[in-house]
């Protein structure tokens, strides 16, 4: 205990170097600290994203896809039908509800102005199905689906590009030079984990879309909803065997569709972002580990200067191990004390990021400890060297030092 | 550490050589000496500068180990003794004086004293007040929060007797002590050293050159090119 407090006297006795040479660690634990949060932030980001596309959503696209969940909504083969989404809606018992739905890019006008956006042919439960609210009007029903009503349900961006800040409900709008009338105002539901923007969007019947805009008779994609997040599993599985049915897939043989449920692709960005978070830890870690060479460095030449003084101390009593002990408390002082301030410049910093720039970086406050008592035995592992070498001296030779 | 014999402890050294290798080439520093010192004695090693009376006071305190013969502190053989265990003997049962004083550099006075009773874990206001007493008793009593460099050599050399008193050691082993003083300082800090010597009856080793030193010792060796002489 007394040569522990030693140590501590040592590092007192020079404290601008003392500081320097904690800075590598203060600067290592910092980074470690910040980017770990950085990446947890950007983690809960995207699950906040799939969040809002629903935890419940089952997505079926034609065409085989890889797994990697980019394609979703964006299959080639044109092999889904509305028919199909209609026997998903009533056939599978753990399915809520579904909607087939198909999309293309068209120039939509107003009065004022116009804009280049998603259109999206939809069913009428879309909406609950995407468990989506109206911020204006209404939605169409089975009448306007049955007789391809040329209404339109305007997203948030598209609403406010085309009519600024008014309401845009009863004005019309041309889609490819067809007016179509106004009937609702979509509610904020921001990005798609895909990184588009879903306020971007104008929907319309989905037969409209089919018969006057783009001449086809498929869907893109059914969305369905199963009856709760635990039963995911269960209607996909239905949907499955419905399919195969219905498109005559012989058993063993390859299917013409693909299911993607939301929670596996959570799954994967869940993983893609805790890779993420361990790599920006590791490349933190390096700066880290310089501040501890940094330590080694600073107490070979401390010992190299204080031959004299370790001479003396030897010669009035202290053994190898009383010397070792002050050395390496000293070199752990430096990194318990820099990964301290370190840690708390951390915490400031993500405190900072959250205010300033609105990321959600949460405090890792396990990993922090786990960085500071990293850094502590980093700061011991290299001291460990130095110390051992001012143990060994040779009294007398050390009190002749120069 | 000690025997029977509190107030002073008595070294044999058993014909000890050292001999250095400096590049390759061996430098003898003692060729064989065979010195008894008694318990309480004053013994005065003399010599010209080089002879080997510095390197034999080394060896005597356990800062050097012989590289043949054999040093005893009483029936005790210590020279063998592993590094640790040779720390633990300097630190109770030898203090040691230096010609260039050998504090330790931007420490005050009073925790250089302190620092033997530190390294036998002697409590913190026991080491206080024993080095505060020591300060008083060579006349440092009001200097104890003085770093060293603040400190004349005659005062520095006060400090060091101070902590070579601390643990209050059987062997009091002295190097040149007033080589780098005036005479007035050097006068001074000598009386100091054989009243402490007569006081406590420790034993006490004094190396020097000068004679003039070696008058006030019950004893004299003459160290001669690694070589005891007469006497």
């Amino acid at each position: 205990m007394l040569l522990v407090f030693l140590g501590l006297k040592a590092l007192l006795r020079n404290p601008y170097r003392s500081i320097l040479t904690s800075l590598g660690i203060v600067i290592g634990v910092l980074s470690v600290i910040v980017l770990v949060s950085i990446g947890l932030g950007a983690k809960a980001l995207v699950l906040q994203s799939i969040q809002n596309l629903g935890p419940n959503l089952l997505v079926v696209i034609p065409g085989s896809v890889t797994d990697s969940g980019a394609q979703v909504g964006g299959g080639t083969d044109t092999t889904l039908t509305v028919e199909d989404a209609q026997a998903i809606r009533e056939d599978c018992p753990d399915v809520w509800n579904a909607s087939g739905a198909l999309r293309t890019a068209a120039q939509v006008q107003s009065p004022h102005a116009n804009w280049s956006t998603v259109i999206l042919g939809a069913e009428p439960n879309y909406l609950p199905v995407r468990d989506w609210h109206l911020a204006h009007g209404g939605f169409f029903g089975p009448e306007e689906e049955a007789s391809a009503a040329r209404v339109a349900v305007l997203g948030r961006l598209v609403a406010s590009r085309l009519f600024g800040l008014g309401n845009p409900v009863g004005n019309f709008i041309q889609i490819n030079h067809s007016p179509f009338r106004v009937i609702g105002l979509l509610s904020s539901k921001g990005q798609s984990p895909m990184g588009m923007n879903q306020d971007d969007m104008v929907v319309i019947p989905l037969s409209t879309l089919q018969s006057q805009i783009m001449g086809v008779t498929y869907v893109g994609v059914i969305l369905a909803a199963a009856e709760s997040p635990d039963r995911v599993a269960d209607a996909k599985r239905e949907i499955r065997d419905l399919l195969r049915l219905r498109h005559h897939i012989p058993p063993g043989g390859r299917p013409d569709f693909d299911i993607q449920a939301l929670s596996d692709i959570a799954k994967t960005a869940n993983r893609l972002s805790l890779i993420l978070t361990v790599l920006l830890a590791l490349i933190a870690s390096i700066s880290l580990f310089v501040g501890g060479i940094g330590i080694l460095n600073i107490m070979l030449v401390s010992v190299r200067e204080r031959t004299r003084e370790i001479g003396i101390r030897m010669a009035i009593g202290a053994r190898p191990r009383d010397i070792l002990l002050q050395f390496l408390t000293e070199s752990a002082a430096l990194s318990f004390f820099g990964g301290l301030a370190g840690g708390l410049l951390g915490i400031l910093s993500i405190l900072a990021i959250r205010s300033f720039l609105g990321w959600p970086a949460p405090i890792p406050w396990e990993g922090s400890l786990l960085t500071v008592a990293g850094a502590t035995f980093l700061g011991i592992l290299f001291g460990l060297y130095p110390a051992w070498r001012a143990s060994r001296l040779d009294p007398m030779e050390a009190l002749r030092y120069e | 550490m000690q025997e029977d014999d509190r107030p002073g402890l008595s070294v044999r050294l058993d014909s000890v050589t050292k001999i250095y290798v400096v590049s390759g080439e061996e430098l003898p520093a003692i060729r064989g000496i065979t010195l008894s010192i008694d318990k309480g004695e004053a013994l005065a090693v003399v010599g010209s500068s080089g002879s080997g009376k510095s390197t034999l006071l080394h060896l005597s305190g356990l800062l050097d180990r012989p590289t043949t013969g054999a040093v005893f502190y009483g029936d005790r053989r210590v020279d063998q003794l592993p590094a640790s265990d040779r720390a633990v003997l300097r630190n109770r049962s030898v203090g040691f004086v230096f010609q260039n004083f050998q504090l330790i550099p931007r420490t005050t006075a009073i925790e250089n004293v302190e620092m033997p009773l530190l390294y036998q874990g002697v409590s913190a206001r026991e080491r206080r007040e024993r080095a505060r007493d020591l300060l008083t008793s060579v006349g440092m009593g009001d200097r104890e929060r003085h770093y060293s460099s603040q400190l004349s050599g005659g005062q520095q050399q006060r400090v060091a007797i101070a902590r070579a008193l601390a643990a209050s050691p059987g062997l009091l082993l002295a190097d040149e002590p007033t080589g780098n003083l005036d005479s007035r300082s050097a006068s001074s800090v000598l009386e100091l050293l054989l009243s402490i010597q007569e006081r406590s009856r420790m034993t006490l080793v004094l190396v020097t050159h000068d004679t003039e030193v070696a008058r006030f010792a019950t004893r004299t060796v003459r160290v001669r090119d690694g070589l005891l002489e007469g006497s």
